[in-house]
């Protein structure tokens, strides 16, 4: 009979565990401290920590592990035939940190509050599209661009763009609220920030009962935290010489995973000799992608035919272009260079691949008759005093959708057109895809965008990354996505 | 006496601010400010110029020194430049647990510098004296990232015994530091007694060698009590000065200590404030870190002075 009893008291525990799956352990993440004191929650501002607020609060639009835009805070949207008037819905029974409705009114001034030019914001620039935002109903908000956009919920992917609580602009950089599957119990960016388990997440409580995001400012110390199991996860990847040193022990699992990250060469299309499209076309047949992706990154990443947009994103023009030595030296030529062409190429050790990279390249393309002089670079003010300063510097972007990327890096007269390509065909093909309501068409008018680039542009892309992402044996169910993208509140540890 | 101590603390001052203006000077040559270092690449156009507006950049760099200097007179040195934290309540913690750090590191390795720096000196040129010497010197010579990345690795990696790095946060009670304090400690030891220890015994092996030693010996003086009474009093006054040296070392130099073991305290503050170019906190921390070495110095001598009969007489003859 006691047996009999023991063995219902385990069964109905073990139900009891399926139904309802408590939070369980600890998972413990090291963060940069990249703001050091300047550091903040604040989602919007220049000194948040991503690895806290994407684990404390959601977007109205999430991007999906197939990536399309999948429904977050939003449920569902619509446009006019048009496309410049979207609804978007809104999740019912969402509940913010502090026990208040997440509602439309929240969401209006979450997005006002990025648009608002005092705050300054650099996510700022990503909603400029919109010009209106109407409450329409408790769950209903509506937006009136300027202009036809058709992959408008896109822009709501971005980690910035996080729902808070109406009115909670000023205090929200030390508390956190969120409607997140964590809550934030203590914010310590140079030390041990603390999150524990919302009970009350709208996709259920989620596996870990306990994050610790924790400050390690030297990368080697991050290392030797994960060596020694003090934390379960890096910031992002690891190299490929760590790579091999983790994969020998079965302590730790690695995940590879293909990101828009790219990295790449900028010359200048508005100085000589690069103003001369056979110049630049020249030097970027002469390149070897796969021999830079061997050499630079170890074969971790994807090559393409210079396009910026990533190889998950679903307007990839996904094509391989090879070198082509005997056509860049009669290009070269064609444009008045029969004696080749010497040149400089400023590199900092901002990125680590870089010096590789560019000593990489100045070995192939020598043949082609470009003789390049590497010039090494403080890291130290590179980005103000080297990059779109210099005719020839090195560069790297962060995963964009394909519009973004296009857009900001190469719409003529942008902020950030590193290259300062300005070709009004180019944009008028970006307009027309916006304005395409048509996936199928969209995509066709994308890809003929960045077919045109390969032709015209002056970015030389030497791959996409692939993140080599290293967590402790006992983390489970980790989304092989970027951080961004991961659904924090699956992850269970053992 | 008086009219020394004073004339040591004048130049005690002037030391403090020449050092301020080197750092200030330093920090100013490197390429980059505060708001390119927060801005990384949005430092262009307009918010550059805000934001430089802001933190007051935009003004020359005599008139910032001269603003702060006048702040730093007053005990005031104002708030971190990008955060509105207080200076002060950002460096109090830190001050604490390079203190501990430092602490922990002198109780483990002055006794064994003596100990052993006595032994190897009364044994020279035997085998005891040979390992200890061999042993200080490459304590000496290995880098101390090369050493804790080593010991890390056995300690932490390999066998599992203690934690690698350090990931308690600044303001945790002392308690919370152990067990994660002992390498970073040991780390530390190792460097300074190896370099107490080399004093010890060379002075010590100087005092041996030297003519009144001899002639005790000759008279029959018991080896004990000759090695108590007259060796070790001459021998370890000179260890007072290094034994200084080290403790204001330990204060300054631990950057790279802190920075590895990702130890909370004053070094790993300022690596992270230089990159920041947080021009008030990196003055704030080369100013502390000065004074306690002209302190430490100051007091190193006094202590000479009261231990030194020699000295003390020839100072009031010369008053």
């Amino acid at each position: 009979m006691r047996k009999l009893s023991g063995l219902l008291a385990a069964m109905a525990l073990s139900v009891a565990s399926l139904a309802v799956a408590a939070p369980t352990g600890t998972f413990r993440q090291a963060h940069e401290v990249a703001s050091g004191n300047a550091s903040d929650v604040d989602p919007i501002s220049k000194g948040r920590v991503f690895a806290v607020t994407e684990k404390i609060m959601n977007r109205l639009v999430r991007p999906g592990l197939d990536g399309k835009p999948a429904p977050d805070l939003a449920l569902s949207w619509s446009a006019n035939p048009a496309g410049t008037e979207w609804t978007f819905k809104l999740r019912e029974g969402v509940k913010f940190h502090n026990g208040k409705a997440f509602s439309a009114t929240d969401a209006v001034y979450s997005l006002k509050r990025v648009q608002d030019p005092k705050i300054d914001s650099p996510a700022r620039s990503t909603i400029k599209m919109i010009d209106k935002i109407e409450v329409v109903d408790a769950k209903t908000v509506k937006f009136s661009l300027s202009e036809p956009y058709a992959d408008f919920p896109l822009v709501f992917t971005d980690y910035r763009l996080m729902m808070i609580p109406d009115g909670s602009g000023d205090t929200i950089k030390t508390t956190g609220i969120g409607t997140g599957p964590f809550k934030l119990e203590k914010f310590d960016a140079q030390g041990t920030s603390v999150l524990v388990a919302n009970m009350d997440y709208f996709d259920g409580p989620p596996g870990v009962a306990k994050m610790e995001i924790i400050g390690i400012p030297d990368a080697q110390a991050r290392f030797q935290a994960l060596l020694g199991k003090q934390i379960d996860m890096l910031p992002s990847g690891i190299t490929p010489q760590e790579k091999t040193l983790l994969s020998r022990s079965s302590s730790f699992t690695i995940q590879d995973v293909p990101t828009g990250n790219w990295r790449g060469f900028v010359f200048r299309t508005d100085l000589k000799p690069w103003d001369d499209v056979r110049v630049r076309r020249a030097i970027r047949l002469a390149a070897d992608r796969k021999g830079i992706l061997a050499l630079a990154a170890g074969g971790q990443g994807a090559i393409g035919c210079d396009t910026p947009v990533g190889p998950t994103d679903q307007y990839r023009w996904d094509k391989t272009c090879n070198q082509d030595i005997a056509k860049a030296k009669a290009l070269l030529a064609e444009a008045g260079y029969p004696n080749g062409l010497d040149f400089e190429v400023f590199v900092s050790t901002v990125e680590g691949v870089w010096p590789a990279m560019a000593a990489t390249l100045q070995q192939q393309v020598a043949p082609a008759g470009f003789r390049i002089k590497i010039v090494q670079v403080p890291t130290d003010g590179y980005w103000n005093e080297v990059w779109m300063k210099k005719p020839v510097s090195m560069t790297r972007w962060n995963q964009r959708p394909a519009d973004a990327i296009l857009n900001e890096a190469y719409r003529g007269g942008g902020k950030w057109n590193e290259s300062y390509f300005k070709d009004a065909k180019f944009d008028a093909m970006l307009d027309d895809a916006r304005k395409e309501l048509n996936f199928d068409k969209r995509r066709a008018k994308y890809i003929e965008a960045q077919e045109y680039l390969w032709e015209n542009g002056g970015t030389l892309i030497g791959f996409h990354a692939t993140l080599s992402v290293a967590t402790t044996a006992r983390v489970k169910n980790l989304d092989p996505v970027e951080n961004f993208t991961i659904r924090w509140n699956k992850i269970t540890v053992d | 006496m008086l009219r020394m101590v004073l004339q040591r603390l004048m130049l005690g001052l002037v030391t403090v601010a020449l050092v301020s203006l080197i750092i200030f000077a330093g920090v100013e040559l490197l390429p980059g400010d505060a708001c390119t270092a927060v801005l990384q690449r949005d430092a262009h156009g307009q918010r550059l110029i805000n934001c430089r507006k802001e933190l007051g950049l935009d003004r020359p760099a005599y008139v910032r020194y001269a603003t702060w200097a006048a702040g730093a007179v007053r005990g005031e040195f104002g708030a971190s430049a990008n955060s509105d934290t207080r200076i002060s309540e950002l460096v109090g913690d830190r001050v604490k647990n390079s203190l501990l750090l430092g602490i922990c590191a002198l109780a483990a390795g002055l006794p064994l510098a003596f100990l052993f720096g006595i032994l190897a000196a009364l044994k020279r040129d035997k085998a005891l004296d040979l390992v200890v010497s061999g042993l200080a010197i490459s304590a000496m010579t290995i880098p101390e990232f090369v050493s804790a990345t080593m010991l890390i690795l056995v300690f932490s990696g390999w066998l599992g015994w203690l934690p690698g790095i350090v990931l308690t946060s600044a303001n945790a009670p002392v308690a919370k530091f152990f067990p994660e304090i002992i390498l970073p400690v040991v780390v530390l030891s190792m460097v300074m007694t190896a370099h107490i220890l080399r004093t010890v015994r060379s002075s010590m092996i100087e005092v041996l060698d030297s003519d009144y030693v001899r002639m005790a010996t000759l008279k029959g003086v018991p080896y004990r009590s000759m090695i108590l009474r007259h060796v070790l009093p001459n021998a370890l006054l000179p260890a007072i000065n290094v034994v200084a040296l080290t403790v204001a070392w330990l204060l300054g130099g631990v950057v790279v200590i802190e920075t590895v073991f990702n130890y909370p305290g004053l070094g790993r503050l300022m690596v992270s404030a230089i990159s920041d170019r947080d021009l008030a906190l990196v003055q704030a921390i080369a100013l502390i870190v000065a004074s306690v070495y002209v302190v430490v110095n100051l007091t190193a001598d006094l202590l000479t002075l009261v231990a030194n009969p020699r000295l003390r007489t020839a100072m009031a003859r010369h008053a």
